[in-house]
């Protein structure tokens, strides 16, 4: 749905990390407890390299044009992901990035299809694959991450350089922090949806009035250059999603903007349609298109010729301007709602929040499953872990005669 | 990690998995379940050189790809890639999927499979670039996976939309950098294609939707572009009767030995200028020999002056030379370790010195091999090649590729199979039954295998 966070430089981190971290921890055999602190570091290294390698490329500020960044980065941070969860040695980590640089790499044309979903699918999956067969013993490039001819193939300027040490490293997420969606479409249409809903405020004088659609002339929408969020008349959910004007009408209509605001029945409302018509956009020079610097100003002119304005620099939910705990949890609990048990909702937050804490991370699987609580305290996972999942963890041993478990 | 570090990224767990959760009530998601739980789990599908092991089609399309390129062995056309891998194996796979009663018979199957190629060479023909040897992306893992997936979308029958659409997602899985070739992950890029193509056509015959313009040249956001920096695609004109597929023009080149194509030309030099040597001192004696001359084209990753492994050595002008030199061949034996690392050997790589003529292009239609003797005596003695044997302008004899593909599958089939699947494939226009073919080395499906496939496994035309 496009719900999911956003970095900058721009990539939607967490989707590319956390399935195969989750699905891994629950393959470990049960007398191999994997903690929340080893789940909590393991995302953490996984979330880390996608920023550091984004960082060797100054096109990757920018909002994307050729290769979809979780294709490329995120398959890297799932392999160093799940080889930081596996313990595999330096040289299979490198293997595992080096395996996982083979399976990188998306178009962006197909943002705004019901394929784009798959992106991060297929990059959380692939490092966990590229990750198992390192420990496997397969072996790739060891300077794929240096060269032209490797990570740089999906750049026109690739330019890596040396880490700072261990001894006191930064880890990026300490100076960047993500932004979190209020409403499931791509990023750029956040700023839209504000300045949007504040122009409808000044527009009518309560919430529950109607938009007076047929006093409007038109709508002129000053955003950054994205070709990809640029639709006039979206068709399918996925469309409306990377759509500037849709999402501008769309917030004029209601007020503000939700999981609903995407059903085909308001992509299709004759209202929005008409609004839509009247939308325009504009692209002045001064908007770049970056997630960390771009604006967008939503100005309605009536038919009597005034003109309502309002400027959004920074939605709520930027990095700027992080989600309060409370909206966090809202968001959390409106998305769960009708999906698991109350007691199972209120496990995941629980376990989330003290998850340094956490013994064994297969509680979170548990509550995930939809058990209650009781059950998950008493832990019946070994059913869930067939013996020859061992099989997962077992190195060939080349050289001795030892056949795996 | 600092606090601030452990703060954030628990806020960014806990989100992610309540879009997680509400995601799960999507169609993609449902597409995309249904497809692992129907086509991940069952196992139907054969492995080359293992009777017996079964596992699903798009794993045993992985591996026998895997298996296809794992010694560089492969066919290679031109423009450059590697066709047959990328699409063979999905083809097989697909074959054993489909129920009892609509198996694909010789015919569309070798309608398929040429449908695969064709796509590859179409793709190709839109980027200049492509005609050369390859720097960025491993060709494989781009017009590959495009050419599995149409392969695989005509075995299967899917409607015109739904090809369409087959592409779309397969552009989505495209694209290996070639810096993990003359590794060992690089057999991986065409079981990656041909794997993920067949995933592709599966999705699509499930109901998933990709951009129908992918292979468009759209500024601002690109679609199959994204590969290449120069790319020009042209519309094709619509399939009638009189078809001419570009593999009646341009045909392909079989390897003689497990090596990169441009190791052949600098083979056949050297084998020439053995020869020479031989006649002019009695024998073949290296100690006569002061530098050892190559003329080759620039390619970096198949330029390698003292190779470690199997894998670099397959990729490396030098040691091919030097190998055809001291032994008068070189074949599946020359890449053992032993082999490589012989005294022998590594005093000839010492001997060598490279150069790359401007009239060498860097292109497997155009690149030539010499390889020169410079003799302590002064006298220079060359071999040079133009045309391997086995260059598609010098395409090897039906008695060669036999010899080669008996020589191959009796490390691990037995004769009798070897000469059925011979046989099969000459015929094959004729076979009624093409999932024979994937068969020849396993045993028969049980019968509640084919009542599952006969339930599940009908895509949704």
């Amino acid at each position: 749905m496009d719900f999911d966070d956003t970095w900058h430089p721009a990539t939607h981190p967490s989707g590319a990390v956390l399935p195969a971290l989750i699905a891994l921890s629950e393959a470990f055999p049960q007398k191999k407890k994997i903690s929340g602190l080893d789940l909590l570091l393991a995302f953490n290294v996984g979330i880390e390299v996608q920023g550091r390698l984004l960082h060797f490329s100054r096109e990757a500020r920018n909002i994307p044009r050729r290769f979809h960044p979780p294709a490329v980065v995120g398959t890297m941070g799932s392999a160093a992901a799940c080889a930081k969860l596996l313990a595999l040695d330096q040289l299979e980590c490198k293997n595992a990035l080096a395996i996982a640089a083979s399976y990188a790499g998306a178009p962006l044309a197909n943002a705004a299809t019901q394929i784009k979903p798959l992106h991060i699918g297929n990059a959380a999956k692939n490092g966990l694959e590229a990750a198992c067969l390192a420990l496997q013993g397969l072996q790739g490039n060891k300077q794929i991450l240096d060269m032209e001819s490797g990570m740089g193939a999906f750049y026109t300027d690739y330019n890596p350089q040396t880490l700072p040490t261990l001894q006191s490293y930064p880890w990026l997420l300490d100076q960047q922090d993500v932004a979190i969606k209020r409403f499931p479409a791509h990023l750029a249409t956040h700023w839209v949806a504000d300045a949007a809903s504040s122009v409808r405020r000044k527009l009518v004088e309560s919430s529950e009035s109607l938009l007076p659609i047929d006093k409007i002339e038109k709508v002129i929408l000053k955003v950054p250059e994205v070709k990809y969020v640029n639709r006039p008349s979206p068709a399918s959910e996925h469309e409306a999603r990377h759509s500037f004007q849709f999402v501008a009408c769309s917030a004029l209509l209601d007020g503000s903007m939700s999981v609903q605001s995407f059903s085909s029945e308001n992509i299709d409302r004759p209202a929005l349609r008409e609004l839509l018509c009247k939308t325009q956009l504009e692209h002045p020079p001064d908007n770049t298109p970056s997630f960390d610097s771009l604006y967008c100003q939503v100005s309605v002119t009536l038919r009597d010729s005034s003109t309502i304005s309002d400027r959004c620099t920074t939605f709520y939910g930027h990095w700027r301007k992080p989600l309060e705990k409370e909206d966090l949890e809202k968001k959390f609990q409106s998305n769960v709602l009708n999906i698991l048990p109350t007691e199972s909702m209120e496990g995941i937050i629980e376990t989330v929040y003290n998850l340094e804490k956490v013994e064994d991370c297969s509680v979170l699987s548990t509550f995930l499953s939809g058990q209650s609580a009781s059950t998950s305290r008493e832990a019946a996972l070994p059913l869930s872990v067939p013996a020859n999942s061992y099989v997962l963890f077992t190195k060939s041993m080349q050289n001795s005669g030892q056949t795996l478990a | 990690m600092s606090p601030t570090v452990r703060q954030r990224s628990k806020r960014m767990i806990l989100d992610s998995i309540g879009v997680g959760l509400v995601g799960s009530t999507t169609p993609v998601f449902d597409i995309a379940l249904r497809y692992c739980r129907l086509y991940s789990s069952v196992a139907v599908s054969s492995v080359y050189g293992k009777p017996g092991v079964k596992l699903s089609p798009t794993l045993a399309a992985f591996t026998n790809g895997v298996a296809t390129h794992s010694m560089d062995f492969d066919d290679t056309w031109h423009p450059a890639t590697h066709p047959s891998g990328a699409i063979l194996p999905a083809l097989l796979a697909a074959s054993q999927m489909l129920p009892p009663n609509t198996k694909p018979n010789g015919l569309d199957f070798l309608l398929a499979f040429n449908v695969g190629l064709e796509v590859q060479g179409r793709l190709m023909h839109f980027s200049t670039e492509a005609h050369d040897i390859p720097k960025r992306f491993h060709p494989p893992s781009v017009v590959g996976t495009l050419g599995s997936a149409a392969a695989t979308a005509k075995l299967l029958s899917l409607s015109s939309a739904q090809c369409c659409h087959a592409l779309g997602i397969a552009a989505s899985l495209a694209g290996a950098p070639m810096a993990n070739a003359a590794t060992q992950a690089k057999p991986l890029h065409v079981g990656n294609a041909t794997r993920l193509g067949l995933e592709a056509a599966l999705l699509a015959g499930r109901g998933m939707e990709a951009n129908p313009l992918i292979l468009d040249d759209i500024p601002g956001c690109s679609g199959f572009s994204a590969f290449y920096s120069v790319y020009q695609p042209k519309p094709l004109s619509a399939p009638g009767e009189h078809h001419e597929f570009l593999l009646e023009k341009q045909d392909i080149a079989f390897k003689r030995f497990p090596a990169h194509l441009g190791m052949h030309w600098v083979v056949d030099a050297a084998l020439s200028v053995r020869n020479l040597f031989i006649n002019y001192a009695g024998s073949f004696s290296p100690s006569l020999i002061r530098t050892i001359m190559l003329k080759i084209p620039v390619s970096k990753y198949i330029n390698r002056p003292f190779p470690s492994s199997e894998h670099q050595a397959r990729h490396s002008f030098q040691f091919n030379a030097c190998a055809a030199l001291l032994d008068g061949e070189v074949g599946l034996g020359s890449f053992s370790e032993s082999s490589i690392h012989r005294q022998e050997l590594r005093e000839l790589l010492d001997k060598v010195v490279v150069e790359h003529p401007e009239d060498n292009v860097a292109n497997f239609d155009k690149m030539y091999g010499e390889v020169a003797l410079l003799l302590h005596s002064g006298d220079v003695l060359t071999g040079k090649c133009d045309t391997f044997y086995g260059h598609w302008r010098k395409p090897l004899s039906k008695e060669s590729l036999l010899k080669k593909f008996r020589s191959n599958a009796s490390h691990v089939l037995p004769e009798e199979k070897i000469e059925a699947i011979i046989t099969l494939v000459d015929n094959l226009e004729n076979l009624s039954d093409s999932s024979q073919l994937a068969c020849t080395s396993g045993a028969p499906t049980t019968s509640l295998q084919e009542k599952f496939l006969h339930q599940q496994h009908i895509p949704n035309t």
